[in-house]
């Protein structure tokens, strides 16, 4: 299947901004998470197609997966 | 009523066709509450002053350090040791007497938020915890407050606005924080102390959210409900996020 994948803040360091890739059927957020060796308690908010999804989500072809870091300073 | 120092003092917003006099009125009448006057804080409650905001009620428990300074801009140095709501009213005063300040030198927790948030039209989150930010949020949900709610984090940072007692144009209801996110074990969260924070980082977004403030005020323009601006000020790359949470 072929998703979009697109970080923001602190989880661009040493990746990238958006990446198009192949993630094998029945593949989750948290296979998503793996590959890019972010740890579960590091993400503060995933949205799917744009839409809250806990990291246990299935993911389908077309989905575009945001990953944000824990961001709450102030 | 606008005085004729005021009408001198705001003109270069009234003369705008989106505020005008009534729009003036609109803000001179606002009751803004601003959690948090420290990096976030100083731009939007110096924005807000500038502005005339009639009634500015401010929540902080610290006092003022000298790590602050590089990005407090409110605050000055000998404010060092003051605190925060003290310091900001003094400034606030400086900058328009016209403005009341109403501070509140406690932490906010889910026991206190209600009843502060209450007495306000418009509520902004600049602080600089989940916890807080999750008992602010849960608090203007319940009393029906609309959030501004920003975050910065080393050369990054997001603005989003939270008015999940209303409904979008789909006829479901807007996420709320925690429709978004899950509240996060505060011991593991990054720090603005651990990792850093350029100080123009909170001016840029705290600009952002008191623009915001003025936009729900006023009814100029469109506020980022159901979406969140993120920046990347490294690249200058500002993104737009449509959002929903995960109920359908």
């Amino acid at each position: 299947m072929l998703i979009t994948v697109k970080l923001f803040a602190t989880f661009r360091q040493g990746r990238f901004k958006e990446d198009r890739r192949d993630i094998p059927a029945g593949a989750t957020v948290a296979d998503v998470l793996a590959s890019l060796a972010i740890t579960p308690p590091e993400v503060g908010m995933v949205f799917v197609r744009g839409r809250h999804a806990e990291i246990d989500r299935p993911l389908a072809d077309g989905d575009v997966v945001s990953l944000f870091p824990l961001v709450g300073g102030g | 009523m606008l005085t004729s120092e005021e009408t001198e003092r705001y003109a270069r917003q009234i003369v705008l066709p989106e505020v005008g006099g009534p729009g003036q009125q609109r803000i001179k009448a606002a009751r803004v509450l601003v959690n948090g006057a420290g990096g976030l804080g100083s731009p939007v409650l110096a924005y807000l002053t500038a502005a005339g905001v009639g009634t500015l009620g401010i929540v902080d428990h610290d006092r003022v350090a000298r790590s602050n300074l590089q990005r407090q801009v409110i605050h000055g140095t000998p404010d060092i040791g003051r605190l925060k709501v003290e310091s900001a009213r003094d400034a606030i005063a400086r900058l328009n007497p016209n403005v009341a300040v109403e501070p509140h030198a406690v932490r906010l927790t889910p026991k206190n938020a209600r009843a502060i948030v209450a007495a306000y039209d418009v509520v902004v989150d600049a602080t600089d915890n989940f916890p807080t930010r999750f008992a602010i949020a849960d608090a203007c949900a319940a009393e029906r407050k609309p959030l501004v709610t920003a975050a910065v984090l080393t050369f990054y940072g997001t603005v989003t606005v939270l008015k999940p007692y209303e409904t979008g144009p789909d006829g479901a209801p807007n996420p709320g924080l925690r429709g978004i996110m899950t509240e996060p074990d505060d011991s593991v969260v990054p720090t603005c102390a651990e990792f850093g924070i350029l100080g123009t980082v909170p001016g840029v977004l705290g600009s952002l959210a008191a623009t915001e403030v003025l936009k729900i005020i006023t009814g100029v323009g469109t506020p980022l409900v159901r979406r969140m601006l993120t920046l990347d000020l490294r690249d200058m790359s500002f993104d737009v996020l449509a959002y929903e949470d995960a109920t359908p």
